[in-house]
């Protein structure tokens, strides 16, 4: 699932990913106050998971990120 | 008005183009030496690097004018029966600004009105004029979208400040048939007032209104909730151009620009994204000129049919969104026009 957050990011929010760890911050990964808004959009859309950028901004590491997107998958199917 | 095998002239088709925008060059640099921000953090959030400003004492009006002026002379001149002007800062609270600026224009006597759908204000105003000739009340109709967003930003809120700019574009439209290039196609228009807050400027108006002081709460001032905005800009203009496209018959992969409302260059990459349209079909004007509200669209229209992004013939997806909230897109194929550089 990481991997997936990892191409999200990097593939629509154009972020540069390159050694992304985990426990990065949300902020210092680049994913600020609008791109949760772009991450929420795009995970409904294309991966079927429904995360509000609500939820996303409350989250401090793309590790926290990772784990509501696996609860999400397995709410979803 | 019947016009045999070919429909009915009954339609309102784009003849004329122009704009106007401000001398005055305000730089990302320039507001940093004031804001909390960088110029880095700027470009980052919106994609803007420098916007144009009214001076002190100069007014909508007087871009309307210069637009308006430009849109006519592109036409090739002659009457017009309408001056629709869509704008959220009108010269003054009473009257509205379109008649002053058809005195000025030499159209002095004309039907002249304002109207305020915010930044969907050229839309709702392309709806307007295409009603005026269909109802049978104009031949051919002015619309000009204008705004000095500028002087209703608070000076110290790095969250807007940056991201608006002034400036005004117009458009004539003249009576013709749903065929030809430059006929404004199916409109799609809607709003959601449950979602006013979203986007306010709350003092100066019947609920807070003026009385002997300004207030000093930041009321006067526009105040914009910027990641839920962000969201339903997004979803809302995928679902309206999502809806024109189909009203219009056309296809996605038939359209070759996509001009929207110009309110952040996040917003228009996440709706190319969402509409899976590849992002050069959507040409973007932001970094220079920032979002000019209702005028973004028309401005951004000349100037790419002025450097060649837009050419004749091109089907056009235009979509809209705005403070209201309000919404609204539509189709045409681009006409054979003499834009002239403002």
């Amino acid at each position: 699932m990481f991997e997936l957050l990892k191409s999200v990011m990097s593939e629509v929010l154009q972020l540069n990913v390159d050694g992304l760890r985990p426990d990065a911050s949300r902020e210092d990964a680049g994913i600020d106050s609008l791109a949760v808004v772009e991450l929420s959009l795009v995970l409904k859309q294309h991966h079927g998971m429904e995360i509000t950028d609500d939820e996303l901004f409350e989250l401090a590491t793309l590790a926290e990120i990772v784990t509501l997107m696996e609860q999400r998958k397995r709410t979803a199917a | 008005m019947t016009g045999g095998a070919a429909g009915p002239a009954d339609r309102a088709v784009v003849c004329g183009l122009g704009y106007r925008l401000p001398e005055r060059v305000v730089t990302n640099a320039q507001l940093c030496e004031r804001l909390d921000a960088t110029e880095d953090w700027i470009v980052g959030r919106t994609g803007i690097s420098r916007r144009r400003w009214v001076e002190p004492g100069e007014a909508t009006s007087d871009l309307a004018v210069g637009a308006g002026r430009a849109a006519l002379e592109s036409a090739g001149g002659g009457p017009v029966d309408a001056v629709v002007l869509a704008t959220t800062t009108p010269d003054y609270r009473c009257p509205a600004t379109a008649p002053d600026v058809a005195a000025r224009l030499g159209l002095n006597g004309v039907a002249a009105f304002d109207v305020s759908a915010v930044c969907t204000g050229f839309v709702y105003g392309l709806a307007t004029a295409a009603g005026f000739i269909a109802a049978g009340l104009a031949e051919r109709v002015l619309l000009i979208a204008a705004e000095a967003f500028s002087t209703l930003l608070d000076p110290d809120d790095r969250t807007t400040q940056p991201i608006f700019g002034d400036g005004a574009g117009a458009v004539v439209l003249r009576r013709g048939r749903a065929d030809e290039p430059g006929a404004v196609g199916p409109l799609v228009l809607g709003s959601d007032g449950a979602r006013a807050e979203l986007i306010t400027v709350k003092a100066g108006g019947s609920r807070f209104p003026f009385r002997t002081a300004v207030p000093d709460d930041g009321s006067q001032y526009f105040q914009m909730r910027g990641r839920e905005v962000f969201r339903q800009s997004v979803e809302r203009m995928s679902a309206a151009a999502t809806e024109a496209l189909d009203a219009a018959g056309w296809e996605l992969r038939e359209v070759d620009r996509m001009i929207t409302h110009q309110a952040n260059a996040r917003v228009s990459a996440a709706l190319a994204t969402r509409l899976g349209l590849r992002r050069d079909a959507a040409p973007q004007n932001i970094a220079e000129v920032g979002n000019t509200a209702a005028a973004s669209i028309p401005v951004l229209l000349a100037q790419a049919a002025l450097d060649g992004t837009l050419k004749a013939g091109h089907r056009v997806l235009l979509a809209a969104f705005g403070g209201g909230l309000t919404w609204g897109a539509t189709t045409l194929t681009w006409p054979e026009l003499e834009v002239h550089d403002a």
